[in-house]
């Protein structure tokens, strides 16, 4: 609805969690990664400011833009724009997005956990195997 | 640690510590022209125009399918300058595994300890120890002549008795062996800790998660479109499974006030370099992620009932001058 080229969410340890839009041309690792920093960045300057957070970062490129916002204490709504939309328009969709997706995580934080999901019994074994196949010298 | 049920991912995150120019840039740069060019992603650097990290370096390694699970690394350097504290502590924000890079050259020995003394501190604010957390030490420069022994080394720095590693990053010598030996330890506590919390899940199953953020990635994209929707069935919601689980330590974070002076840090130029020789670590777009756009979706209706009421205010005020028009013409005529 913002028009936005694409939409990644991000932890703040630089973990893509989930992407959408056109982020083929992009190497979302490395963007995760250099958000995370960017935002943690920005957090310790709002720290020695006196200032609790700052809650939207904002990069305005030639042809695209960035724009991050914080949603809930540890994940970050980043958001790739250019032209076809402007900037009021993806700060309000993102607000929204952001307030909704803190309300979810927090919904699901609080519900029980069924213990159903872990990792299997084999996999210290098969991760040796695989260390040694890919780190032979 | 991120682990992602949905995508069947495992991502853990490898820092790479010690003194300034002691080698971990190199170890990383080894590492990206070493490792076969299947698992590895590109190594970008943020460093200053001398070549100095700034801010960290990364690297994506992707280890392939561990017991039905993309295991991937994430390699990151922490600037070694002594002003570029607050930086690094940020670099070890949800740390899996440390190696602690070591400068073996005479005279080094003491901004080795002053470097492994600033990440004790720096992993106590996020509650973490050397003790629990898998380390590994890696003597660096033994191609060099006047160095320490290795005794002298382990003396002076290995107190927690963590495995060492001889190598000469220059060369890429011990390169592999140390970050193979970091990884493997990475990925048995993992494994250790998964068995062990299931247990505890079981035993605590009312007990709400602290720190830890589940969200099932389609859950996550859907729920910001049905904002009005009833909340999901207690039935439904019990058999969905949660598809990114994110284990932290929480406890014993505590924001202490350390502010470095930054003497020295003016005039410098930061560069972000990415290098791009290999775009095959690229990940593949996946099903599970999905849009998380659809959270504008709510809007949709909002903006169709705005133009609703907006054509019927016009075409009211539209009729209602006919009207008066009428009745005034009545009335002149």
């Amino acid at each position: 609805m913002s028009d936005s080229k694409c939409i990644i969410l991000i932890d703040r340890e630089g973990y893509m969690v989930t992407k959408t839009g056109h982020t083929e041309d992009f190497d979302m690792q490395a963007i995760s990664a250099l958000v995370a920093g960017s935002y943690a960045a920005t957090r310790e300057m709002a720290r020695l400011l006196g200032e609790e957070e700052f809650s939207v970062l904002f990069h305005q490129g030639k042809r695209d833009s960035i724009q991050l916002t914080l949603v809930g204490d540890r994940t970050i709504l980043a958001t790739v724009f250019d032209e076809r939309t402007t900037i009021g328009m993806v700060r309000l969709y993102a607000k929204e997005a952001s307030q909704k997706l803190d309300k979810l995580f927090e919904d699901i934080s609080q519900r029980d956990d069924d213990g159903s999901e872990h990792i299997g019994a084999d996999f210290a074994k098969s991760a040796k195997d695989q260390l040694d196949a890919v780190f032979s010298d | 640690m991120q682990i992602n049920f949905a995508l069947k991912e495992v991502n853990c995150k490898i820092v790479y510590y010690g003194p300034g120019l002691s080698g971990k840039t190199t170890n990383l740069e080894v590492i990206h022209s070493k490792a076969p060019t299947t698992n590895r992603g590109e190594l970008t650097s943020i460093a200053t125009e001398g070549d100095r990290t700034l801010f960290f370096d990364f690297l994506p390694l992707n280890l392939g399918n561990v017991a039905g699970m993309k295991t991937k690394f994430q390699l990151y350097t922490v600037p070694g300058q002594v002003f570029y504290n607050s930086t690094r502590k940020l670099v070890l924000q949800g740390v899996d595994g440390v190696v602690f890079v070591a400068d073996s050259r005479r005279g080094k020995l003491e901004e080795n300890t002053e470097s492994l003394e600033n990440l004790k501190e720096n992993m106590a604010e996020y509650g973490l120890t050397l003790q629990t957390t898998p380390f590994v030490i890696q003597y660096n420069k033994r191609d060099l002549e006047d160095i320490h022994t290795v005794e002298e080394l382990d003396r002076a720095l290995n107190t927690v008795n963590a495995p060492t590693v001889e190598a000469s990053a220059l060369t890429g010598e011990g390169v592999f062996p140390t970050l193979k030996k970091l990884a493997g330890m990475v990925l048995e506590n993992l494994n250790r800790q998964q068995s062990s919390s299931v247990v505890r899940r079981r035993m605590l199953a009312k007990e709400p998660v602290a720190a830890g953020v589940k969200a099932r990635a389609g859950e996550a994209a859907a729920a910001p479109s049905t904002p009005s929707a009833p909340s999901r069935p207690a039935g439904r919601a019990a058999s969905e499974q949660p598809a990114v689980v994110k284990e932290h330590v929480a406890s014993g974070v505590k924001p202490v006030e350390r502010r470095v002076p930054p003497k020295g840090a003016s005039g410098v130029k930061p560069r972000v370099t990415p290098r791009r020789e290999n775009a095959s670590g690229r990940p593949a777009a996946s099903p599970a992620a999905r849009d998380v756009a659809q959270g504008e979706r709510p809007a949709a209706g909002s903006r169709a009932a705005l133009y609703i009421v907006l054509t019927l205010v016009v075409l009211g005020g539209a009729a209602a001058a006919l009207y008066y028009t009428g009745v005034l013409g009545k009335l002149l005529g």
